[in-house]
């Protein structure tokens, strides 16, 4: 997985993730704030440079890593720069007028899109679930997430491996060979979901678990500071874009 | 289909959140009542939730030339039903958007409705009802999985135009439009996803039938879908 690839990679995956998380949220309403297209825009590319600079991730990953989110952002700008509805009925026309708040929509987004970049790419996702454990998060979707995470890697494994043996017999060779191939090796793995939910329960009875997972919570030595240093810079770039409202 | 971060108005985003928020925090309740009687189940939800996760990032062949990425929650709410599905469904959400930006954190609300909710409870029910009706697995499962999708794209331009009426036609027109627009990537993949889920079922009946007896998807003798 790219992003978590990114993230584990990242020199500020050591920084707090309640400070990263701090600033991505202030991002966020930034990118709600922005009182013009322009700043929306500036605060994306700002992010991004961030990202790019300061979390250190290559900018080839950066834009993959953002692609499905710009191809529905191209398709759901297009679609604001046309009416259907009219005096003749549902015929299609331009709306000049409409490119305003086209434009508008599209930076928000874009400037949104890159606050959720910069926290992904910096910070692991077990920081971020040992961050909404201390949020208050359910137990019970804490430990779904904390499963699901550490299981995501041996089916990835399982998967790539399946899909190469497939691919070397000819699997899939065409559309409909290559379903057929998709839906036998999901068939085949599907069991491996019972058994190993079995084994990973009784291993957790053997060690006389009690319901809930327990984990250690990484450590960040610095989190005060950087929190404090993550509450000022937001707290500036929210007033930041108060002022030029 | 996901509404990425930041498309949705505030309005819009804090709506669909406070509309899902009633149906997870049921599916929690009901997981929660769930683990009490059956505590292994916490582990196989962990681990159908990575199951389903790694179903929805693989690229499938699309009608229209380009690929697509299943949902697998069509499937996740024929065995182990809606309710069960929506923490399940929540978490792949969360990591879809985490892990791969598909989705996001002010839409997570928006998509859990449509994704979550609408798609499994339609699957689910369309599944049951046509079971019902002495339909065969095959058509019960292709249906519901077909189904399942399009409503949950649906369920995306109703929000989509409800958030961004037409200046001239409204909510009419702008659902026309979104729906249009979606349509061709989303009816192939509904088709695609429906064939792929009949085809994990007939994979199922063939090496595992036994699990589907247990969850009472097959009966005594029918081995194939």
């Amino acid at each position: 997985m790219l992003i978590d690839r990114c993230a584990h990679a990242s020199p500020w995956r050591r920084i707090s993730p309640a400070a990263k998380g701090l600033f991505a949220l202030a991002a966020l309403l930034g990118a709600y704030l922005a009182p013009s297209p322009g700043l929306a825009l500036g605060l994306a590319s700002g992010l991004a440079l961030l990202t790019l600079a300061g979390a250190r991730v290559p900018l080839p990953d950066y834009l993959r890593a953002a692609a499905p989110a710009l191809g529905f952002l191209a398709l759901g700008c297009a679609s604001l720069l046309f009416s259907l509805g009219g005096p003749e009925g549902f015929s299609p026309r331009l709306l000049p007028e409409a490119l305003d708040p086209a434009v508008r929509l599209g930076a928000r987004s874009l400037a949104a899109l890159a606050a959720l970049l910069f926290l992904v790419l910096s910070t692991p996702l077990p920081h971020l679930i040992a961050l909404l454990r201390q949020l208050r998060c359910p137990e019970v979707l804490l430990d779904l997430m904390a499963l699901c995470y550490r299981m995501l890697f041996v089916f990835a494994c399982v998967f790539r491996d399946g899909r190469t043996a497939q691919a070397a017999r000819l699997g899939h060779a065409g559309a409909w060979r290559s379903l057929r191939s998709l839906g036998l090796l999901a068939a085949g793995l599907l069991p491996q979901v019972w058994l190993r939910a079995l084994e990973l329960h009784q291993a957790a009875q053997l060690r006389l678990g009690d319901g809930p997972l327990r984990f250690l919570a990484p450590n960040f030595p610095r989190a005060r500071q950087e929190l404090a240093w993550a509450a000022a810079t937001s707290l500036g770039l929210l007033l930041g874009l108060g002022a030029l409202a | 289909m996901h509404i990425m971060e930041g498309f949705l108005p505030v309005p819009h985003a804090a709506g669909w959140t406070l509309a899902s928020a009633p149906f997870l925090a049921w599916g929690l309740i009901s997981l929660r009542r769930r683990l009490r009687e059956q505590p292994e189940q916490r582990m196989l939800l962990g681990v159908a939730a990575a199951f389903a996760f790694i179903l929805s990032a693989l690229k499938l062949p699309s009608v229209t030339g380009s690929s697509s990425h299943p949902t697998g929650l069509g499937l996740g709410a024929i065995l182990f039903g809606p309710l069960a599905m929506l923490p399940v469904s929540f978490v792949i959400l969360l990591f879809q958007a985490l892990l791969l930006a598909h989705g996001g954190l002010t839409t997570l609300g928006a998509n859990l409705f449509s994704l979550g909710i609408v798609g499994p409870f339609v699957a689910a029910g369309v599944f049951r009802a046509l079971r019902g009706l002495g339909a065969s697995l095959t058509l019960g499962v292709f249906l519901a999985a077909a189904l399942g999708d399009l409503a949950t794209y649906l369920t995306t331009s109703v929000q989509l135009a409800w958030a961004f009426p037409d200046p001239v036609g409204g909510f009419a027109a702008s659902f026309a439009k979104f729906a249009g627009i979606f349509a061709l990537t989303q009816v192939p993949l509904a088709i695609v996803e429906g064939l792929l889920t009949v085809a994990i079922f007939n994979g199922l009946a063939r090496f595992n039938g036994e699990e589907l007896r247990r969850l009472k998807l097959l009966p005594g003798q029918e081995a194939r879908a």
